[in-house]
């Protein structure tokens, strides 16, 4: 399959707009501004069956249509490019190598959603993103991709790059848009939601940088094609990417619904020899761990609920038979402890507990008595929580623990890893 | 000097404020500055920004003090931020925090005696496909190992 | 029409609620923590999580709404389970220190635990550990405690707007902290401590010495401090009062309180309280004597100079300190039994001259509004004075008016409406008139006049407004003029808050002739702010030379016998004097005799000089009191009298409510104000007796066709406002004289030579918010806040006299010279020095001069531009 999200960026030079431009950049947003309404533009969007990148594959052309029913101006749209999921780094490329790809989409989504103010939310994390992002949004005003009068037709976006410092629940968008607003980044009570109360009351628009880099191509190549590419139930490119004990580890544009065993084995040459697979985690930290039987599953939004995790943001994370899984989940935990942010009680206590008890695990503390206590910790903060974050902890510790049952005895029964 | 800082933080929130509706969206970006002027959030920081943004004081701490990356007391000249998530410890990121100690005596949260290192351990920072990883201020350093970690800091002074 | 089902009671309401609320409604009691009714909902401690019907997940029912055909259940196992869990996980970091902590017994936590298990402790690791910080003067902080719902900080934000705590850190790290992390160093309401469901944020007043059921009683009572007239509950133990609590639901104050109500109730038992009578003996020593003796003497005293000098030659000083009871027997005591209308009070100062002419403008009860109702107002302007520190809960309520969309013009330094108001209307101190004369101009001339008052417009024809260069030369922009008038043309209800400032200048009557005519134009809502919880009760009362109770004026009541028919004797008909005229008589030697009840003239009048030549001059001095001020050691006798605490009545607060005060625990030794007067009229031939304060209010509905539907029993569950289902008079309205009105330049040159071009700087009033007066410096708790008096000063004044913060100063004025520590205040101006009035010895009004102004009859502070300040050497 051709590159899209991924195009020209072996090119050491891809972030600048002339070289975006030499391979056609921007062309889609010139079509999109010039030969369609907003309206086709939903409406395209909406039947490309594009579904959000960012983790929770809300169906965008749906979000958008929302957004544009509410009758509230300004609206505002907001790329979040907070990327902090562990094992996640596929948005990384776009906003270093391809930043006007990025730009491009948001803009097309500008003029669909009638949008006159974009921020881009970049973690605090990828400073030098931040710097290449600033030069290309510069680059853009200057060709007249940005600012008042876009391409001469009295459009008007700007855009500008908002920094995070450092808290993974600004991913969520609620948080988000609090942390956008000044303040402490905690979750906010739904409904409304933000396609109708977002930025300062405001409808606002809030999509992963995935997301908007899949809109060029729809335009391009129509929502039709696009639906053909990958499966039908949820369509398009897709990057993974992909960590731990492989020997090709990395970002790969692949279509969505490519198995499991086919982005391990082929893509990036299976493992490191002579070791077997243990586990896979296919979507980020806080989707439920696979075991490798399941390594036939295609990574999608319907296929990966059914084998009991998610695609999240589609961070493949394997491990094989080298790796203490009580030790990854004990140090899993303590990311979901320190990046609770305080709000609700099972989530804000619940973490830490359960870290002291994967802990004493790991260091041959612990009795059969634990575990119970771990599942029911678990169990107790799982629907408990204000959102998903509280919730995802507890899911993947109830994942490990009744499909790794086995190993935590052993180092309950012999205080170390098998 | 201090008349200085109080000057660049107050132009900048000018400038910023013109890019959202409310002035309290200033409030992080102006700490991020504030970082590069005092070396850290102080007090006296956290006082600039209320002064120019109506924010409360306390508000402003209790932004301030939220987010993982802003330092809440000052640091060495170099700010080194290893990742100590899932791949990171999977890839090594341990030994080279032992490492660390060794050398330099570093703990994670601490500063060198003479100041040249402060040493924070991050989550993950998006280099899990090139891990271990690490920033040290605002340069990226991936696939780190025992040896390389060293060539790389002997750059900084 | 929403219909829900909880629990399997069948529920209809009209609109949208919360699924709590609506539960609430049906009796059935959900568990919750991080709700309050007050508060904007949060949703955070997951108690209140519900089963909805088809909905996989537990609910939270503080924040998800009822839809219609919504199945609840609120008591299922797996809703228990899931309250039991949130207890366990609050418990992990929750120290179990029940024993040592106050809130034991009113915790919420603890009873919910009793309530739904999860004592078990599965958690074996270590607490975290928070040391408790003591570092603020009045509030303990414990964090270990703290289960992070937030209250206290919506509170703080969201009610109180005071934005002075917050949460720090994140996760299991999160701590509620002031920005310095150990002193609060804020407005000290203390809201955040009743919002705390557990002891995280407590009151160090009664540290250790607190549970809940040592209470032995808790009494309602309205607050004595301030005359919003605020509603708390007095919680008392043998003779001690452990605590003073709002309570939600209850009163004008609706579940808060300022630093005063809250933490000064320890006043009762501060330094200087007097406990027994005193009278002046030959060696001119006070000495102890019997209720009998001086009761005796004092009447004795007055009966042989009504005598040898005439009725004339005697007079009486109310209290807006006191309640209305005590007030009419005064009034009763100098009219109706000795036959004097020498009855006045330092209401004359500002708060009955100003009410009175702005009752001449629009009619009697134009003062008669509702405080809460300022929240729901689209518009408050301010005028003459900080709100939010002469009456601290208006001033709330400005600022959750501001919250819900309402424009906040303040006209001068906004103070602790900071933050609240949207431009800057601050002109040079003293020039305020020009930029109100402005905003008026802009207002009439966009919006026109309606021709409903020929009074009022006819004057407002001959308005001068100020040009351009004048307005920005006493410092304000002419484009936020403009703002502030387009943004009062939009106003469709808006408030007129008017503070004491507003008539101690010689623009009194301009001052509020244009204030009214923005309440005129706009059809708002005037509050005259009143530092004494009872200046209006006073006037009511007849505490004043020309009305009598009920507000009659006393020409009406002359023709009409009435009180002769009631009481036996009439009124006099002799013109009596007002406050300035019997000062001025005591000087002249006319005034022979003076009955002070609960005022300190010598600290609290203008130019001490001229009042203790003047008190030195009158032959009998009885002066009744709490405490051992100024005035007192003058007296030739001393009645010490029970303070608002201890004592039943009434008052009535600046918006013309009349409330009914308790009796929390009595003060050995001292009596009701109303009994003490009683006592001596009776030896002057008075025939009446009376058991309570409550016969005394019978009297009252008597003689005064206004009150006479009010049953005292009945004001117990509610308060009356003004007209109190009674009979008010008409008719006072009339024209009145303003005047200025067509000399603008002329203003600008007053202002100009009095403030701005002047050299040196004025002296002005302080008004803080910690203090109310004499009474608040009693109180340890209020003095460990402000403990000190010091002069507030601006950087480059002190800059410019060289001197630095803490260093103790002399200001030297005309009429004498004042030592006290320098305080740098960033926001101020540079032309004026700030000086409260509240500490003895150093107090603003010693120093400054007076006269009274023609029109309103206001008093205006002269001879307050300072002469010099040097530092001087401790
Ligand atoms: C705890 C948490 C963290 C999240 N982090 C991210 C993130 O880093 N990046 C992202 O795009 N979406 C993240 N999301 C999802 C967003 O809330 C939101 O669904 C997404 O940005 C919507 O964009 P999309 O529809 O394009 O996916 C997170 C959600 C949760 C609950
Ligand atoms: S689950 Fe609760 S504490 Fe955790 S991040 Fe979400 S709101 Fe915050
Ligand atoms: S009361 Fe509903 S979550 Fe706390």
């Amino acid at each position: 399959m051709k590159k899209v999200l991924l195009k020209n960026i072996e090119n050491p030079d891809s972030a600048l707009l002339t070289e975006y431009m030499r391979v056609g950049g921007y062309k889609n947003l010139k079509s999109a501004v010039k030969e369609m309404t907003p309206r086709d533009i939903i409406d395209d969007v909406k039947e490309s069956g594009l579904r959000g990148r960012g983790g929770a594959g809300f169906p965008t052309g749906m979000k958008w249509q929302f957004a544009s029913m509410d009758p509230k101006f300004p609206k505002y749209l907001v790329c979040n490019a907070d990327e902090g999921e562990p094992g996640t780094f596929k948005d990384r490329p776009i906003l270093e190598k391809n930043p006007h790809l990025l730009i491009e989409g948001m803009v097309i989504a500008a003029y669909a959603l009638q949008c006159s103010r974009g921020y881009i939310y970049l973690r605090g994390e990828y400073p030098q993103a931040k710097v290449i992002l600033e030069s290309a949004i510069d680059e853009a005003y200057k060709k007249g991709f940005l600012g008042d009068d876009i391409l001469k037709r009295h459009f008007k976006f700007n855009l500008s790059v908002y920094q995070g410092a450092g808290a993974y629940i600004c991913g969520e968008e609620t948080a988000l848009i609090e942390s956008l607003e000044g303040r402490r980044g905690q979750p906010r009570i739904k409904p409304p939601f933000p396609v109708n109360a977002g930025l300062w009351g405001r409808p606002t628009i809030v999509n992963n940088v995935e997301t908007f880099a899949n809109i060029p191509l729809i335009i391009e190549i129509g929502p039709k094609s696009y639906a053909a590419i990958g499966n039908t139930a949820c369509p398009g490119p897709k990057l993974f990417s992909v960590s731990g004990c492989v020997k090709r580890p990395g970002v790969y544009e692949l279509p969505m619904g490519t198995t499991l065993k086919e982005i391990v084995y082929e893509h990036c040459g299976g493992l490191v020899d002579g070791r077997t697979l243990k586990g896979i985690i296919p979507g980020g930290l806080s989707t439920p761990i696979l075991t490798p039987d399941k390594i036939d599953c295609a990574m999608d939004f319907v296929n990966l609920p059914k084998a009991g995790s998610q695609l999240g943001s589609g961070a493949v994370m394997v491990f094989d038979d080298s790796v203490c899984l009580v030790k990854v989940y004990e140090r899993a935990m303590k990311f979901f402890e320190h990046e609770s942010c305080g709000k609700c009680t099972p989530c804000r206590e619940g973490t830490g507990w359960m870290r002291n008890i994967l802990g004493r695990i790991e260091c041959g503390r612990a009795t059969a008595e634990d575990v119970d206590t771990l599942i029911d910790v678990a169990n107790n903060i799982s629907g408990a929580t204000f959102c998903p974050l509280g919730d995802g902890a507890a899911g993947v510790v109830l994942a490990f623990v009744n499909n790794y049952r086995d190993e935590i005895d052993y180092h309950i029964k012999y205080k170390k890893c098998c | 000097m201090e008349n200085n800082n109080v000057k660049t933080i107050r132009d900048f929130i000018e400038r910023e404020k013109k890019s959202y509706a409310s002035i309290e969206s200033t409030v992080i970006p102006a700490l991020h500055e504030a970082e590069g002027v005092y070396g850290w959030i102080s007090p006296e920081a956290i006082e600039d920004i209320s002064n120019y943004t109506g924010v409360s004081k306390a508000k402003i701490k209790g932004t301030a003090t939220f987010y993982a990356m802003y330092k809440n007391k000052p640091m060495g000249r170099h700010l080194i931020q290893l990742c100590t998530n899932v791949v990171c410890m999977v890839m090594g990121s341990e030994s080279l925090l032992s490492l660390l100690n060794e050398r330099y005596e570093l703990e994670p949260g601490g500063m060198t005696s003479d100041g040249r290192f402060s040493l924070v351990i991050m989550e993950c920072i998006g280099a899990c496909g090139t891990a271990p990883a690490m920033l040290v201020d605002a340069d990226y350093y991936d696939n780190l190992n025992e040896k390389n970690i060293f060539e790389i800091l002997d750059k900084y002074q | 029409m929403i219909k829900v089902n909880i629990d399997g009671q069948e529920i209809t309401l009209e609109k949208p609620m919360t699924i709590l609320a609506a539960a609430q409604r049906a009796g059935i009691k959900i568990p919750t923590l991080c709700y309050d009714k007050q508060l904007e909902p949060f949703g955070g401690c997951r108690l209140c999580l519900v089963e909805i019907e088809r909905v996989p997940k537990l609910m939270a029912s503080c924040t998800v709404n009822v839809t219609d055909g919504m199945v609840v259940r609120t008591q299922t196992e797996k809703v228990k389970k899931a309250r039991k869990a949130q207890l366990e996980f609050l418990l992990i970091n929750h120290p179990l220190d029940c024993p040592v902590c106050d809130k034991a017994g009113e915790c919420d936590l603890q009873d919910l635990v009793a309530q739904y298990g999860a004592h078990e402790g599965r958690f074996l690791e270590g607490k975290r550990k928070h040391p408790e910080s003591f570092r603020d003067p009045i509030i303990v902080r414990n964090m270990e405690r703290c289960i992070t719902c937030t209250r206290c900080v919506r509170m703080c934000d969201g009610v109180q707007g005071a934005f002075a705590i917050t949460v720090t850190g994140r996760g299991n790290h999160s701590f509620v902290e002031p920005f310095t992390g150990g002193e609060y160093k804020c407005e000290y309401c203390g809201n955040c401590l009743t919002v705390c469901p557990v002891g995280a944020i407590m009151s160090k007043l009664h540290r250790h010495s607190y549970r809940p059921w040592y209470v032995e009683k808790e009494i309602k009572t309205i607050c004595g401090f301030c005359a919003v007239g605020c509603t708390l509950i007095a919680q008392t133990r043998g003779k001690d009062i452990i605590r003073t609590m709002p309570k939600h639901g209850l009163g004008i104050n609706d579940g808060i309180l300022c630093v005063r109500g809250r933490f000064g109730y320890d006043y009762r038992s501060g330094e200087g309280r007097i406990t027994t009578p005193l009278i002046r003996k030959d060696s001119g020593e006070l000495e102890p004597a019997s209720w009998e003796t001086a009761i005796d003497y004092a009447a004795r005293r007055l009966a042989d100079i009504k005598e040898r000098h005439g009725v004339a030659s005697i007079g009486g000083i109310g209290s807006g300190r006191c309640t209305n009871e005590d007030n009419y027997m005064l009034q009763k005591l100098i009219r109706y039994v000795i036959g004097s209308n020498n009855m006045d009070s330092s209401a004359r100062f500002a708060f009955a001259p100003a009410q009175k002419y702005l009752e001449r403008m629009f009619g009697q009860g134009v003062t008669a509004n509702l405080i809460p109702g300022i929240a729901n107002a689209d518009g408050v302007i301010v005028f003459g004075g900080d709100p939010t520190a002469i009456n601290p809960i208006l001033g709330v309520q400005c600022r959750i008016a501001r919250r819900k969309g309402a424009k906040v013009i303040v006209i001068g330094a906004p103070a602790g409406l900071k933050g609240f108001v949207d431009y800057k209307l601050e002109p040079v101190v003293g020039c305020e008139e020009v930029v109100l004369r402005a905003i008026v101009k802009g207002v009439v001339d966009k919006k026109g006049l309606s021709g409903e008052n020929a009074y009022i417009e006819n004057k407002i024809k001959k308005l001068m407004s100020p040009d351009d260069e004048t307005i920005e030369r006493v410092g304000v922009a002419v484009a936020d003029i403009a703002k502030a008038v387009d943004n009062i043309l939009k106003m469709k209800s808006p408030v007129v808050v008017i503070g004491p400032e507003a008539v101690h200048t010689s623009s009194a009557s301009l001052n509020l002739f244009l204030l009214g005519v923005i309440n005129y134009v706009l059809n708002g809502r005037i509050f005259l702010l009143s530092e004494k919880a009872n200046y209006q009760g006073l006037l009511d009362m007849g505490c004043a030379p020309d009305v009598v109770p009920g507000g009659r004026p006393i020409e009406l009541d002359i023709i009409e016998h009435k009180f002769q028919d009631l009481l036996g004797s009439k009124t006099p008909e002799e013109h009596g004097m007002n406050l300035y005229e019997m000062i001025d008589a005591a000087k002249n030697g006319k005034l022979k005799a003076l009955y002070v009840m609960g005022d300190n003239p010598l600290f609290n009048y203008p130019d001490r000089e001229h009042i203790e030549d003047a008190f030195n001059k009158i032959d009998f001095l009885i002066v009744q009191d709490i405490s051992l001020n100024d005035t007192v050691k003058m007296a030739d006798v001393v009645f010490p009298a029970n303070s608002w605490l201890e004592k039943d009545g009434t008052f009535i607060n600046l918006g013309r409510s009349l409330q009914r005060l308790r009796k929390a625990l009595s003060m050995d030794g001292c009596w009701d104000d109303w009994k003490i007067v009683a006592e001596v009229a009776k030896k002057l031939g008075m025939k009446k007796s009376y058991e309570s304060s409550k016969d005394v209010w019978e009297e009252i509905r008597k003689v005064s066709p206004l009150y006479r539907d009010v049953d005292y029993v009945g004001l117990d569950e509610q308060a009356l406002t003004w007209p109190y289902m009674g009979e008010p008079i008409r008719g006072l309205e009339g024209d009145f004289k303003v005047e200025g009105l067509e000399q603008v330049l002329g203003n600008v040159a007053k202002g100009s030579d009095g403030f701005m071009g002047l050299t040196n700087p004025v002296l002005m009033l302080e008004r803080p918010l910690f203090h109310s007066g004499s009474m608040s410096g009693m109180s340890k708790a209020l003095l460990s806040i402000y403990g000190a008096p010091y002069f507030k000063i601006s950087k480059t004044l002190a800059l410019r006299y060289g001197f630095k913060e803490g260093d103790k100063v002399r200001v030297i004025m005309e009429k004498g010279e004042i030592d006290a520590s320098a305080q740098i205040d960033v926001n101020m101006q540079d032309g004026v020095v700030y000086l409260s009035n509240i500490f003895e010895g150093v107090g603003y009004m010693g120093v400054v001069g007076y006269k009274v102004d023609a029109v309103v009859g206001s008093l205006v502070i002269t001879n307050n531009n300072i002469v010099d300040i040097v530092r001087v050497e401790d």
